[in-house]
């Protein structure tokens, strides 16, 4: 895509100058494009929440007749003249009932997100049709709304329906489009992306989602409320049926038709829908069978073209062109790394007390029901040391290691980092202070490159929390890319790095993921079983990796490669049955015997050679 | 302030609307909890059960006859569903599962009124179940108090199958964790077959039970899965008891609402469902954090 | 000799310049009006260039007016079919020839899936792309509304189809639009005293009304009437539109103390209503009056329910005694569709044909003409399948007789489709509203 930079803006321009002479030829008319457009707009909202962070909303409708309806109203009982400004008052209607509405529901995913949206898109149509209907006309809606016209008093230059028309709502579904692509390559929409790949690894990272979910959530409202807006103004009419669950049926099953997460997909999904709904009822002998054959055209593309029209024609696309890639990216090669260049390290944010342990544990407990998994754990981590912690399996290691950073909450006890108190603060907000964490199995966004991978977890600590930059590009931030390329270098994938994750080999994934923990610049960087899984040689590399990485840097490790533990470790904590059964040195962790009967289970006296 | 009369005949009648509504909830759920599939072809097929009783009525009068061809006609269906088509889908996220039942619903709708028209058909009320009963002053459709009776025993039967027969063990442990179901060497394929089949006898049945009280068009049963949404969610996902106590608890609201305004009895029971998902999302039976 | 030949030459000459003054005065006028005639509006001229011109028809063909939908979608098939034919049935309408003006009519149906914005945006591609040159057919207020107001802005007439509220010659009226069902006004007026004098006054009526607008003006416009006559409101229940459990509100209406029913809920509604009523015992403890009764209601309660119940219609076959075009009506739609049409395809049989006589009359497609021919017909008014009708100027309402029927028994019914008798045909202009009582200003000419 780096060729040509604009071609689908480009590309997008000339199809729409074209459509109106073309299209016309094939059952067209100017009011059908204009509705494909509208649809269009909304469709591009709603990509961005479906297609770009996973969330599937069944009550766009909400939106859409929100904003229209503002719009309308204004227009005509309202006394405003100018539909410009009506058109923005109704866009901004919209987003802060979306902002509202998007409060309570991002805070549930998945299914019962989906019926929260539901059941918000009902009420909003009972509001429209009962208590508020004599602004909104009830059942018949607002008649009667004015076209726009372009400039002032004597140059007022009324836009009529027809051609005109067609080239307002052509404009501003090009703008529309184009402040599409605009947030989907920033930084927002790249982390937008993470949230649907894998939510929870992107709250790791330092990404508040729920402030991602919320936003993106108002940004589809505005864009609903936009099109609902321009629905009033092109057919001078703004119809009930904009509130209805069957507007965001529809907006869902043509954004599928067409393609999820391509921004045009509902565009064109309409464009098929439409003039499939139009033209199969002309045909002898279907009349009101048309909704059947359009239902199960639906089905079978669910089922079998499930990237819908444009998706199919991407991933082909991209097929080709990781085709067309040199050889020496695609093929796996034994990792070569050298000496690490020095990854910078940001300042760890507060430091209570200058003496203090990187990281400091007191009495950490818990208790899952009747099971103590962890018991009254207390240890200290000092800064630049790299600090093991083993035991046998059940010993509660990894629950240990999730509070740690504070992803699950203990039930007694506190985590104290640099001596400031984190326990309870959430995973986010822990990445933020400087911790970082690898994970026992692989957590990767898989269809994003491992450079994009690297990208998220660099913005993570770089960016902060949260930050609306939707206008800015997601490769622009320059300590962000030096970064992502130092942690790629360091894991040896810089020339693997424009491949989807999803198709490296399995050492790859692990050491993509363990540079993605360093590439979030952590103060303390927490690495879960990092050699699980790996062959000799990749283990030799990945224990010099860590030795690099450790330099300068606070390491935690849970492993249970012993040879890798004691060469590397300056200092280890053994866990036995939730309880801290050792602490010390690797000498003498060697030389305890309680550390040895546990992982023997007490049978030396029995085995012991005579 | 309505009478104190008057509240205690909604309140009744809350109860006969919550029962039927427990029995579209309970195929709901079990689909929902054991497949992780939120049906929403499940209001059209209620009215597909609607209409193989009627066309069996219209052609022998007999009841009988009628529930027991809903009952293997609407298994037939719930395992060709399932089999051609749900099949693909479990490894799919859930939205598109959502999606392609929403296509089958459309489907399902229009091959009706293909056959049936869009005229409401009639079917009438079974002769031991006309007039109206008199209890004390609250005066009530008979049938509507028989179904009380019958929507019970078949709730009744549907919890004796889950909760005592080793199909049913095999149903809720695949409802907990199906894959840990197939790991034990159960034939878990075969158990999702059979509970899609269950699901969707449930709602054929009931639709048949529907049958002389409501219109009955292709339309009809869309109203039912949207309140059907409402129910499972207020009894949580997945949860047979919740289903039940569910779907009373939406009955009463509708009811005791309309004592007060008809017009906002709807839109209530949106508003509780919004409030639930926002306050206690797993409902009232429902598992935190399992979805 | 010499002075008569004088005369007669200077009166030679008088009409000689009088002939030609004329003459010139004549071609002058003559190119005046034509050069008045000659800026397009709207699809005019370009709809009609050919030999053919395009009718737009919507119709919902589903959602739940769908049953009356294809019952209207029969009757505008069955006027054009006969117009194009010249049959001797539309010669009796005042039609001369084969098609409107020697054009034969084509036409598109369009689903409006009982919404407005559907059927608006069908209309629109009619008149984009098959430059209609009127648009018509509906089975809702909502969506009439919607496609006056299209009509008034794209400059095409609009033969209302079959929409009962008054606002559509009301507050909604357009110059553009003519609707000829009787409004809620209309129907709850002629139908008021027939009831009263059939089951008293001073009686007390619980209402069932579906919420929205037309519901609710229905109730008011009946209420109000049946007032006149000592009827007071038991109680009101209003039920959210397309509610399918009426339990709620018809425990309530059982338990008021009411005598009458009045159900204003319509198609599958309307249904399903009567048949819980029944249930409820509502019906056997009161009359049910039904001021605006659905096209198939009888066929689908079965006509035991709805023995005995009083209300309305735009059009019941019954008529056909009464008026001999409803009779060749009736007897064409029976022998094509096989059973006896409703009012839904009444209205749009008798809007095409009205319209169609109209421009024959106006001997032009041009808009304005047609429409000053219709808002000129009281003085001449059309020759229908109700009598004579004629369109009012101020509102565009149509001028006829409202149909009270009541129910029959089942055993009285002498074919499949013969559920009412029609007890009194209440002629229009006893039941006219005032032109201004709803608020109506009709828009310009162009």
């Amino acid at each position: 895509m780096k060729r040509f930079p604009l071609l689908p803006e480009l590309t997008l321009v000339v199809v729409l100058v074209l459509t109106p002479y073309v299209l016309t030829h094939v059952g067209f008319s100017y009011d059908l494009m204009q509705r494909v457009l509208d649809w269009g707009i909304l469709g591009i909202g709603f990509d961005l929440l479906f297609g770009w962070t996973g969330l599937l909303s069944f009550g766009q409708a909400a939106f859409y007749g929100t904003g229209g309806f503002v719009t309308a109203w204004l227009l005509l009982d309202g006394g405003m003249h100018s539909v410009w400004l009506a058109l923005l008052i109704g866009t901004i209607a919209a987003g802060v009932v979306g902002v509202c509405l998007g409060w309570f529901a991002v805070r549930r995913i998945g299914i019962y997100f989906a019926m929260i949206t539901l059941a918000f898109g009902q009420m909003a149509f009972f509001i429209e049709f009962n208590p508020l209907s004599d602004f909104t006309g009830g059942e018949n809606g607002l008649p009667g709304v004015p076209v726009p016209t372009l400039g002032w008093d004597g140059w007022a230059f009324r836009i009529n329906t027809g051609l005109p028309m067609y080239w307002v709502m052509a404009a501003f579904f090009l703008a529309s489009f184009l402040l599409g692509r605009r947030i989907v390559h920033s930084p927002f929409g790249v982390v937008l992306r993470a949230i649907k790949e894998n939510t929870a690894r992107a709250a790791m990272l330092g990404h508040a989602v729920p402030r991602y979910k919320l936003a993106a959530f108002t940004i589809a409202a505005m864009f609903a409320g936009l099109s609902g807006g321009l629905l009033g103004v092109f057919q001078s009419f703004m119809p009930p049926d904009a509130f209805m669950l069957d507007t965001s049926g529809q907006l869902v099953v043509q954004t599928v038709v067409g393609g999820v997460g391509t921004l045009v997909g509902p565009a064109v999904g309409a464009a098929v829908w439409l003039w499939l709904r139009d033209n199969l009822q002309l045909i002898p002998g279907v009349g009101s069978l048309w909704k059947l054959i359009l239902g199960a055209i639906f089905v079978v593309l669910v089922i079998a073209l499930r990237r819908g029209i444009c998706g199919e024609i991407r991933h082909l696309w991209s097929r080709r062109r990781l085709a067309r890639l040199p050889d020496a990216t695609r093929e796996t090669r034994a990792p070569e790394v050298h000496v690490a260049p020095v990854m910078t390290m940001t300042a760890p944010l507060i430091r209570a007390r200058p003496d203090a342990p990187a990281l400091e544990t007191s009495d950490l407990s818990k208790q899952y029901g009747g099971l103590r998994a962890v018991d009254q754990v207390s240890f200290a981590i000092q800064e630049g040391t790299i600090h093991a912690v083993i035991g046998p399996n059940g010993a509660g290691k990894s629950t240990l290691f999730k509070m740690l950073l504070d992803e699950v909450h203990p039930t007694e006890g506190q985590v104290r980092l640099f001596g400031r108190q984190i326990t309870g603060m959430g995973a986010t907000r822990t990445a933020q202070l400087g911790i970082g964490k690898s994970n026992q199995l692989n957590t990767l966004f898989l269809d994003l490159s491992a450079r994009e991978n690297m990208r998220v977890a660099a913005l993570g600590r770089r960016r902060g929390a949260f930050r609306l930059d939707v206008l800015r590009r997601a490769d622009s931030i320059a300590e962000v890319e030096r970064q992502v390329e130092t942690a790629l270098a360091s894991v040896g994938l810089t020339a693997r790095g424009d491949l989807p994750a999803h198709v490296l080999a399995y050492g790859e994934k692990r050491r993509l993921e363990i540079g993605m923990a360093l590439a979030t610049g952590p103060n303390v960087l927490l690495l879960d079983e990092p050699l699980a899984g790996m062959s000799p040689e990749e283990r030799i590399s990945t224990r010099t990796l860590i030795r690099e990485i450790g330099r300068g840097r606070t390491l935690v490790i849970v492993e249970h490669d012993m040879d890798a533990i004691f060469d590397l470790a300056d200092r280890i904590t053994v866990l036995y049955e939730g309880r801290k059964l050792a602490d010390g040195s690797p000498d003498d962790i060697q030389r305890n015997q309680a550390v040895q009967d546990a992982y023997l289970g007490g049978m030396r006296d029995v085995h012991e050679p005579a | 302030m309505p009478s104190l009369a008057l509240l205690l005949s909604q309140a009744f009648n809350g109860l006969a609307l919550g029962t039927l509504l427990a029995l579209v909830s309970s195929g709901l759920t079990i689909i929902l909890g054991t497949l992780g599939v939120l049906n929403f072809a499940h209001g059209s097929l209620l009215m597909v059960g609607c209409y193989v009783a009627l066309v069996v009525l219209n052609a022998t009068g007999s009841w009988l006859l009628a529930l027991v061809s809903v009952l293997v006609f609407m298994f037939v269906a719930g395992v060709l569903i399932e089999r051609v088509i749900m099949r693909l889908f479990y490894q799919r996220p859930p939205e598109d599962q959502i999606l392609v039942t929403f296509g089958i619903g459309i489907v399902v709708v229009e091959t009706m009124r293909a056959l049936f028209g869009s005229q409401t058909q009639h079917m009438a009320v079974p002769p031991w179940g006309e007039g109206v009963t008199r209890i004390g002053f609250l005066i009530y459709p008979t049938y509507r108090l028989e179904l009380i009776g019958i929507i019970a025993f078949t709730l009744l039967v549907q919890y004796v199958v889950l909760y005592r027969t080793s199909l049913g063990l095999v149903v809720r442990a695949g409802i907990e964790n199906a894959a840990m179901t197939g790991i034990l060497g159960i034939n878990v394929p075969r158990t999702f077959l059979l509970v899609f089949g269950f699901g969707v006898v449930a709602a054929g049945v009931a639709g048949m039970l529907y049958g002389p009280i409501l219109s009955v068009t292709p339309d009809s049963g869309e109203v039912y899965l949207v309140q059907a949404f409402v129910v499972i969610v207020i009894g949580g996902l997945g949860s047979f008891p919740g289903a039940v106590l569910g779907g009373l608890i939406a009955g009463e609201i509708m009811s005791i609402t309309s004592a007060f305004n008809s017009a906002y009895s709807e839109v209530m029971l949106y508003a509780v469902m919004a409030l639930v998902l926002v306050v206690r999302p797993q409902g009232l039976f429902g598992t935190e954090g399992r979805v | 000799m010499n002075e008569t030949g004088k005369v007669s030459s200077v009166r030679r000459r008088t009409l000689l310049l009088g002939g030609l003054g004329l003459a010139g005065t004549c071609g002058f006028l003559n190119q005046a009006l034509a050069a008045e005639h000659n800026a397009p509006l709207g699809t005019w001229p370009a709809g009609i260039s050919g030999n053919t011109a395009f009718l737009g028809i919507t119709t919902p063909l589903t959602g739940p007016y769908a049953a009356d939908g294809q019952d209207h979608q029969l009757g505008y098939e069955l006027a054009i079919a006969e117009i194009n034919a010249g049959s001797p049935l539309v010669q009796k309408w005042g039609l001369k020839g084969k098609g409107v003006l020697g054009k034969t009519l084509r036409y598109k149906i369009a689903d409006s899936q009982t919404k407005p914005n559907v059927a608006v945006q069908a209309q629109t591609g009619f008149i984009q792309q098959d430059k209609a040159i009127m648009i018509t057919g509906c089975v809702s207020s909502a969506t009439a509304v919607a496609l006056e107001e299209l009509a008034q802005r794209d400059k095409v007439l609009n033969m209302v189809g079959a929409s009962g509220s008054n606002d559509t010659t009301g507050k909604n009226c357009q110059r553009y639009a003519f609707r000829s069902q009787p409004s809620a006004y209309m129907a709850c007026r002629a139908l008021a005293p027939v009831v009263a004098k059939a089951l008293g006054k001073n009686l007390k009526a619980a209402y069932l009304v579906p919420d929205y607008t037309y519901g609710h003006s229905v109730f008011d416009s009946f209420s109000r009437f049946a007032k006149e006559h000592g009827w007071t409101i038991a109680t009101q229940q209003v039920v959210p539109l397309g509610t399918s459990d009426f339990s709620s509100a018809l425990l309530n209406i059982a338990n008021s103390d009411a005598q009458v029913f009045v159900n204003v809920a319509f198609g599958a509604d309307a249904v399903t209503s009567t048949k819980q009523a029944d249930q409820f015992g509502v019906l056997k403890k009161m009359k049910m009056i039904v001021p605006n009764i659905s096209s198939f209601q009888a066929k689908e309660t079965g006509p035991e329910l709805m023995a005995g119940v009083y209300g309305t219609f735009d059009f019941w076959w019954g008529l056909e005694d009464r008026y001999p075009l409803a009779k060749d009506f009736v007897q064409a739609f029976v022998k094509k569709n096989k059973y006896h049409p409703r009012w839904g395809a009444h209205i749009g049989y008798l809007q095409t044909l009205v319209w169609a006589v109209s421009v024959e009359r106006a001997k032009s497609f041009y808009p304005p003409d047609v429409i000053k021919v219709l808002e000129a017909s009281k003085s001449d008014p059309y020759e229908t399948s109700l009598g004579k009708v004629w369109y009012r100027a101020e509102d565009h309402q149509l001028v006829r007789p409202v149909p009270v029927v009541v129910g029959k028994a089942a055993s009285a019914m002498k074919n499949p489709d013969d559920f009412y008798d029609v007890v009194e045909v209440v002629p229009g202009d006893q039941v006219m509203s005032p032109p201004d009582a709803f608020g109506c200003h009709l828009g310009p000419y162009t």
